[in-house]
């Protein structure tokens, strides 16, 4: 029996195979579970495209219009929101904190334009100006799926952040003071 | 044997089941009035459609999708049809917005060779090591001819320590993950166990709910008759806000506002009022009224608590520690929020990883009156509740006595003293502080203050100039330090020292400041 040693583990490949891919799984699962991976953040194919800039209706002045081409010549900020959406909400306060240190356009996503009105006096109106995108085809035009999403414009008027979600302590931190300081 | 069934019929049954317990082929989300009235347009539409992701749902095309953006997207897919777009064009106009993502069959790229490698790796692994086992057996088989032994080979000691180390592996992965996902310790009680018990429940909110309401109806018509009436109005938003009605809260705390020119705690209130209706949340706007609150009155105790919160839901939990402990030392150690306030500090700490140090045993659990403590102390007579207040008060102070490093609780022990009329304890009390804290120029500073206002500083000498050392080592251009030094200097006979310091003082405070003539009187009469 001279392949014993050898018949006798080959039956282990299949099993190492198996765990291989069980051990993928368990980093995935435990990353998921602890919040490092958000399986809810999708690559965005608009970054490093140029931000899209129809003018939409302005929310707060009649007649006026809103588009990124406004804000050319410095970073700007976009905030994709609505009234009816909670985690806008919550990143209200961390809206008004950047508000100090970069000009941000509000598009009003999918909502009444009284209401997102209502929504600001509530909450906070951190935005240089408000674009109404009332059935949601501007968000399409920036690849949005859903609010609130946030955009970094740069000033050449370039997408060169995306982040889907609400802005909370460590977003505000990490992710995007560090990328607005780079720019300016 | 008339029962059994025969073999055909018994595989038949099985299939049948497994039919039956397929789900119920699926409604498609597609509603009429998105319909392209051009059924070829329609086919592709359905076609392309059945290809995109809905981004929302991840694993739903948008065909079969309920979500909103799903809608959108088909709707989008039907009016590029419409403009007689070809099907190619479609999806890359898609692509070039949303990404490879939405497209339900990823393209081979780079990214995802492995995706599309994978099967074919797997299957080709698996051929290869079907042919090596065969190959074995098969000169196996030509050892055993050979040989003509057939033996019986005991089973390989291996296959068990394997078996175990695998059974052993899926019990670990599977704990874990209950660990993570289950909690052993909530009990499960079936809903229909529950029923009397909602309902007896839903029963006491009803009638609760109607005594709100003629409150609240009483409230209004108070307020309707005497308008100059503070209280009615103040009144009329508490009862609003039992009601939860919002709007008459806000507006019946505007009048109260506007009737005492902008009092700062019924300012407080308005922002409480809008925190709560943004279901809790401490708002931008609430905020920028709290800020102003605390401009006039650094101490209102609301607008503190309401600041801290602020902090505490923007995740800087050091500062929410910080303002709240502000709160809680400027607080009588009766106050009615100083529990849920203790609570709320210990709650920020653990959130944020701070440590409490020499605060941490009062914070965590602080002795002194808790919720029973104070409904049992709103029963008593007066003389009862003064004993229960002087006995807790003793209590403290033996605790103290046995541990004297507790600078917090030095603190609350002069403020119960205050309290009681014993200014020569409370000052004892807040020497005991700062020797606890000898780092702590604020409580230098308040004992110093102390002697001062209750004019002790001959009886406490030595810890005078004890507190006094530490003070000007600490902060020896803060202005109490100054003025206190300044103070002590004259008390001991040395002028020099004392207008030295003062002018010292002088020369830091802003010209409007309204101590200053009292200041240059002092200094002339040195």
């Amino acid at each position: 029996m001279s392949g014993g040693g050898k018949a006798r583990l080959s039956f282990l490949i299949p099993l190492a195979g198996f765990l291989v891919l069980a051990g993928f799984a368990t980093l995935a699962l435990v990353a998921t579970l602890s919040g490092e991976r958000d399986v809810s953040q999708l690559p965005s194919a608009m970054l490093g495209k140029a931000a899209p800039s129809a003018p939409l209706p302005d929310l707060l002045n009649d007649g006026g219009g809103v588009s990124v081409t406004a804000f050319r010549g410095a970073p700007l900020l976009v905030n994709v929101f609505a009234s009816w959406c909670a985690p806008c909400r919550a990143e209200a306060p961390a809206l008004a904190l950047l508000a100090e240190e970069i000009r941000i356009m509000g598009i009003a996503y999918k909502d009444k334009p009284e209401e997102s009105r209502r929504f600001l006096a509530q909450y906070g109106n951190p935005f240089a100006a408000v674009g109404v995108d009332r059935d949601g085809a501007a968000g399409m035009g920036w690849g949005v799926y859903g609010v609130p999403e946030t955009f970094l414009v740069d000033a050449a008027g370039t997408i060169i952040l995306r982040h889907a979600g609400p802005i909370d302590r460590r977003v505000l931190d990490e992710v995007l003071r560090p990328a607005i300081r780079d720019l300016q | 044997m008339t029962g059994m069934m025969s073999r055909p019929a018994a595989t038949c049954l099985v299939a049948l089941l497994f039919v039956l317990a397929l789900p119920p082929a699926q409604a498609h989300a597609v509603t009429p009035e998105e319909m392209l009235s051009d059924p070829a347009l329609e086919s592709r539409a359905r076609d392309l459609s059945k290809q995109l992701r809905c981004l929302v749902c991840q694993n739903q095309s948008i065909d079969d999708s309920d979500a909103e953006l799903a809608r959108d997207l088909r709707i989008e897919v039907r009016r590029q049809l419409a403009a007689g777009a070809e099907d190619d064009d479609i999806l890359a106009a898609l692509r070039e917005t949303y990404g490879d993502y939405v497209l339900l069959n990823p393209p081979v790229s780079p990214a995802t060779y492995i995706l599309w490698g994978a099967p074919l790796a797997i299957l080709l692994g698996g051929a290869a090591v079907m042919l090596a086992g065969r190959r074995r057996r098969d000169a196996a088989a030509d050892d055993a001819a050979a040989d003509t032994i057939q033996a019986a080979i005991p089973a390989p000691e291996i296959d068990r320590r394997v078996g175990l180390a695998i059974a052993s592996l899926v019990m670990a992965a599977s704990l874990s993950i209950y660990l993570v996902l289950g909690r052993a310790d909530l009990p499960a009680r079936p809903l229909s166990e529950r029923g009397p018990e909602i309902a007896a429940a839903l029963k006491q909110a009803e009638a609760a709910a109607g005594t709100r309401d003629s409150a609240l109806t009483q409230a209004r018509a108070a307020a309707a008759e005497t308008p100059s009436d503070v209280g009615a109005w103040l009144r009329l938003a508490m009862a609003a806000a039992a009601s939860e009605d919002r709007q008459t809260e806000m507006a019946a705390l505007q009048q109260a506002e506007e009737l005492t020119n902008g009092d700062p705690s019924i300012r407080a209130m308005r922002a409480e009022a809008m925190a709560r209706a943004a279901d809790g949340q401490v708002t931008v706007p609430a905020r920028q009224l709290i800020a102003e609150i605390l401009a006039v009155n650094p101490a209102e105790p609301r607008a503190l608590f309401l600041s801290g919160l602020a902090a505490y839901q923007d995740e800087d939990y050091a500062s929410a520690v910080a303002i709240w402990q502000r709160l809680q030392a400027s607080s009588a150690p009766n106050a009615p929020w100083m529990p849920l306030l203790a609570e709320n500090i210990a709650d920020a700490a653990r959130a944020g990883g701070i440590s409490l140090e020499d605060g941490s045993r009062s914070v965590m659990a602080p002795p002194g009156p808790d919720r029973a403590d104070i409904a049992a102390a709103a029963e008593m007579s007066d003389e009862d509740r003064q004993a229960m207040i002087e006995s807790m008060v003793e209590g403290l102070a033996a605790r103290l006595a046995e541990d004297p490093s507790d600078a917090p609780g030095w603190q609350r022990l002069a403020r119960a003293y205050e309290v009681l009329g014993r200014p020569r304890d409370a000052q004892v009390a807040l020497i005991g502080a700062a020797d606890a804290a000898p780092g702590d120029l604020r409580a230098q500073l308040a004992a110093l203050e102390q002697m001062v206002v209750a004019q002790l500083e001959a009886a406490f000498a030595d810890a005078a100039s004890r507190l006094l050392e530490r003070a000007t080592s600490l902060g020896p251009h803060h202005p109490e330090t100054l003025y206190l030094g300044g103070h002590f200097a004259k008390l001991n006979g040395d002028p020099q020292t004392a207008r030295r310091l003062w002018e010292a003082l002088l020369g830091r405070l802003p010209d409007d400041a309204p101590i200053i003539p009292q200041l240059r009187a002092a200094i002339a009469s040195l």
